[in-house]
């Protein structure tokens, strides 16, 4: 494990915190959040999710003008929340994200909120539910993935309650897809499990209707986020993208929780079963079994002809590119270059890494803090030879520019159509990722006629 | 002229004097919206902020630059590929972009020592790039870095580069205006003068306002070229930094988008002498007054003209094949700034459309004028529009057609208004006699979609046409139209390639 040995970035894998805390806000029912700064760091944000999903999404800004900038700016908040209220009646959940700027400037969202809650909250909306949440994610701290994971703890912490236990189990899903999301309540259904889906992007991908009324939303409401603390335990399917959440709720209401693994592949897929199993004594059904089946199947016509000792690039999300990477070892492929997007002081002491580094036979590089720039320096200088780089839509002129394959995945993808709706976690998942995989290979060959001929029979 | 009322924007009343219907023979100068002024926080505008007009609209076309921003990540990664300028050096602007990465540590203890590593590892990591623009953000104004300093420190120790400084920050102003005032007055500040240019011709211009969205410059420039005249730079798309810094040597200052480029315009009009003449590259008519006017200016009227005669022979029939089918199409005119002015009359004029609304992000009362003077009575004109009166609006209106950008087109698709995107276009370039008639044809094809014509349809309630395994575009266009005057007048389908940029390059003048 290294560090990226330059000061600055080139090309970047992540944009910053409140992008993280966005994407959390979007996946909840009856939620506007108001970004507290700059009107870029909301405008371009919604841009990247609409690049990323072909659909809008609401978030507000405060609009940090210069004024403002130099003299405070929480009366922004109060004007944004009074704004936004009055012509979103259905709007019951306001969290205020902050910036880099208006943390700089020192603004105390947690003291207006208050104020908002005294005043206004208690003259004008007196008759309506209105939760205001102060999420502090300043663009100079982690990344986006750290922000996602600030935002499900606040929104937890926000709302969880303890009542009845409910027999449920939390499931908090991580920066996935909706195809993921459907994936996932695929499983629970065959394990007969009952789960609270929290921060639920599966209505992302929403209609176009004759009569011109859909929208695209979250599915997460009031009421699955309050029954949190009901729960029987907390499955985070992402070390990385809902941990803080799961351990405030075990300190706070000891609810169990059970951390990763991302179920990406199959081996990571059985241990996802496997903990739900322990989580609720329920057995793992003969129809996953038959599902594991399709898929294994699947696989054994691609791996040993095509995938063998095929080298490759994985970059992303650190949970995304963990799983990727075991899932490929498992492929018999050579994950040889990891590149983890942001400086988080808990990779290297991350279990999974520990694992590669004590297990893996052949030369694994994995950068922290990494750049783009990391990934085709060393392709440029020859350093690495691939024959697959697998990451987001950022990266596609690394693939065009050096003739190597490339398969989209991760956020954002925005040069491919719909992948957003392809599961990459459980069985059918990995299948997905195997046969994408090989058809992304299929391609290359033929484009650079590199023994197109073998399809012939295959 | 009434200001029009939102019904969603009822409760909020700074909104009412920002929209307006044009009247029957109203006077538009006594009572045009208000424009440019503070956003209403919470209103979900659709405005951007003061560093992305300076960096990402009129930093970044430049094609020999590395483009380094001076803060968090997240305002480069931001910016970064979202936009359709193209350049002939391979599109080293948008594939490559730097940022300092500044971090927690950075904010207390200050980052001048981070700006200047990052600069010069950027330097290493390109070592043909010798050209550099930094760029502050929010986080970098606010704790006080001197990025001048720091500049000046590297050019100092490294004589063979050469870097220029744009401080705009994000909340330098109510939208991305404010950048664009920022970086023309810095440019004509820091650069200008600093290069003496090789002059080839009698005839030289600079092309400014112009960030070759899918080739427009490449297309303009194409025409110039074939007058004879010398394009120096193009401010700033497809434009060479150096180029850019011999500005002061032109004859004259073409300015095609008035709105983010008029300042150093003027600037140079007053420091240099340099007159300025505004064109406008798009739709047939304005674009032959524009070249003829260019050919006035240095008597090459009749290069000009010959221009004129062989483009419109070449492209005419074809765009009136377009205009045909697109008779009382209703569009909503929704850009940023310029086109709003650029587009109002002529797509009327020569595709026959009918603009039944046109808004502004961030254009200035200036734009508006301009813009409700050139449209059509009954038009609804919005100043920096919000999420709820654009629906609103397109609920009202029910147009065919909106042009507007990425995220907004969303919004209309649900409601099942098609789209066009206004700020890097569908299958562009759109400049120059054939790019309008890709236009044209971009508009046809979303407004006679047949998948469109199914998205009406409810299978739960309407009766199922069992009759038809498909439908052509031309059978949904063609219903009510006269294909015999259509065929007599020589009308025909668009015929030009794909990709109708590229080839210029290789062209030898």
């Amino acid at each position: 494990m290294k560090k990226k040995e330059r000061s600055g970035i080139i090309n970047p894998i992540f944009t910053c915190q409140p992008a993280g805390a966005q994407y959390v806000s979007i996946g909840v029912e009856d939620c506007i959040g108001i970004v507290h700064g700059g009107q870029g760091c909301v405008m371009f944000v919604r841009l990247l999710f609409a690049q990323h999903f072909k659909e809008n999404f609401l978030l507000a800004s405060s609009s940090l003008h210069e004024d403002t900038a130099v003299l405070g700016a929480t009366h922004r908040i109060e004007e944004a929340v009074d704004v936004l209220l009055m012509r979103y009646p259905e709007v019951k959940v306001v969290p205020i994200i902050s910036t880099c700027s208006t943390e700089i400037i020192g603004d105390d969202v947690e003291g207006v909120i208050r104020k908002l809650e005294n005043g206004l909250l208690k003259d004008k909306y007196a008759d309506r539910e209105v939760h205001l949440i102060s999420i502090s994610t300043p663009s100079f701290k982690g990344s986006m993935v750290s922000g996602y994971d600030i935002a499900v703890r606040d929104f937890v912490r926000e709302f969880a309650t303890k009542k009845e236990p409910n027999e449920k189990i939390n499931l908090i899903t991580g920066w996935v897809n909706p195809g993921d999301v459907t994936a996932l309540k695929h499983l629970l259904n065959e394990m007969d499990v009952d789960a609270n889906v929290l921060f639920e992007t599966e209505s992302f991908d929403s209609p176009l209707m004759p009569n011109g009324d859909a929208v695209s939303y979250g599915g997460t409401t009031i009421k699955d986020l309050e029954s949190t603390g009901d729960a029987i335990g907390t499955l985070v399917l992402n070390r990385y993208e809902g941990k803080l959440a799961a351990d405030f709720l075990e300190t706070e209401f000891e609810i169990p929780s059970i951390i990763g693994p991302t179920p990406i592949g199959i081996r990571n897929t059985d241990a996802f079963l496997n903990n739900l199993k322990k989580m609720t004594g329920k057995p793992i059904p003969e129809s996953l079994v038959r599902e594991r089946g399709v898929a294994i199947d699947a696989l054994t016509d691609l791996v040993h002809m095509f995938f063998a000792d095929k080298k490759v690039a994985i970059f992303g999300n650190p949970d995304l590119v963990i799983g990727l990477a075991e899932f490929c070892i498992d492929l018999e492929m050579k994950p040889v270059l990891l590149l983890l997007g942001d400086d988080n002081v808990n990779y290297s002491k991350d279990p999974r890494i520990k694992e590669f580094e004590e297990k893996v036979e052949f030369d694994m590089e994995i950068i922290e803090n990494a750049d783009l720039w990391d990934l085709e320096e060393r392709i440029k200088n020859g350093d690495v030879e691939l024959d697959l780089i697998i990451g987001h839509s950022k990266g596609r002129f690394i693939s065009i520019d050096n003739d190597i394959p490339m398969l989209r995945v991760g956020f954002p993808v925005y040069d491919r159509a719909g992948y957003y709706r392809h599961p990459i976690v459980g069985y059918s998942g990995a299948t997905w990722l195997a046969e994408e995989m090989a058809n992304v290979l299929f391609t290359d060959m033929e484009y650079k006629k590199n023994k197109e001929w073998i399809l012939n029979v295959w | 002229m009434p200001y029009h009322t939102f019904k969603c924007s009822k409760c909020i009343p700074e909104r009412t004097k920002h929209a307006v219907i044009k009247g029957h023979g109203e006077d538009l100068t006594s009572c045009l919206p208000l424009g440019y002024l503070n956003t209403i926080p919470g209103s979900i505008s659709e405005r951007g902020c003061a560093f992305c007009g300076a960096k990402h609209v009129i930093g970044t076309p430049m094609k020999d630059v590395i483009h380094l921003c001076h803060g968090p990540v997240g305002c480069t990664y931001d910016t970064w590929q979202t936009k359709r300028y193209i350049s002939d050096n391979d599109n080293f602007q948008f594939k490559y972009t730097f940022a300092t990465d500044m971090k927690e540590k950075h904010i207390v203890f200050g980052s001048e020592k981070l700006l200047k590593e990052s600069i010069t590892e950027a330097f290493k990591a390109f070592p043909e790039i010798n050209r550099m623009a930094i760029y502050q953000t929010c986080a970098s104004a606010l704790i006080g870095d001197d990025m001048d300093a720091v500049a000046q420190e590297v050019m100092n120790e490294m004589p063979d580069v050469d870097i220029f400084v744009c401080n705009s920050p994000g909340f330098a102003g109510p939208s991305q205006s404010g950048g664009h005032h920022k970086i023309n007055i810095a440019w004509v500040n820091q650069k200008v003068g600093t290069v003496e240019p090789k002059i080839t011709s009698d005839y030289v211009i600079n092309y400014v306002g112009e960030y070759n969205i899918q080739g427009d410059q490449e297309v303009m420039t194409d025409y110039f070229k074939r007058m004879g005249i010398q394009v120096l730079s193009t401010f700033t798309g497809n434009g060479s930094y150096d180029d850019l810094r011999s500005m002061h040597k032109a004859d004259l200052n073409v300015l095609e988008c008035a709105r983010s480029a008029e300042y150093i315009c003027n600037e140079l009009r007053e420091r240099y002498g340099t007159p300025r003449m505004d064109i406008d590259g798009f739709g047939f008519k304005p674009l032959s007054e524009s070249l003829l006017k260019v050919g006035l200016f240095f008597g090459l009227e009749e290069k000009a003209q010959k221009i004129i005669d062989e483009e419109t022979a070449r492209w005419k029939p074809e765009l009136d094949w377009y205009a045909r089918r697109l008779k009382g199409v209703k569009v909503c005119l929704w850009p940023g700034g310029s086109k709003l002015w650029h587009w109002a009359n002529v797509i009327h004029e020569e595709m026959g459309v009918e603009v039944v609304s046109l808004y502004t992000k961030f254009g200035h009362q200036g734009d508006m004028e301009k813009g409700i003077a050139r449209c059509g009575e009954g038009a609804l004109a919005i100043d920096d529009p919000n999420e709820l009166e654009g629906i609103e609006a397109m609920m009202e209106l029910q147009p065919d057609v909106i042009f507007t950008g990425v995220r907004p087109g969303e919004v209309a698709k649900k409601l099942r208004v098609q789209y066009l995107n206004a700020h890097a276009y569908h299958n562009g370039p759109y400049k120059g006699y054939e790019g309008w008639v890709r236009f044209a044809r971009d508009i046809y094809n979303a407004v006679y979609s047949p998948i469109h014509q199914l998205s009406g349809f409810d299978i739960s309630k309407d009766e199922i046409d069992m009759d038809n395994g498909f439908v052509t575009k031309n059978i949904i266009s063609d219903a009510e139209i006269d294909r015999e005057a259509s065929i007599a007048n020589n009308e025909r389908e668009y015929t030009g390639k794909y990709d109708c940029v590229t080839h210029l390059r290789e062209k030898t003048y």
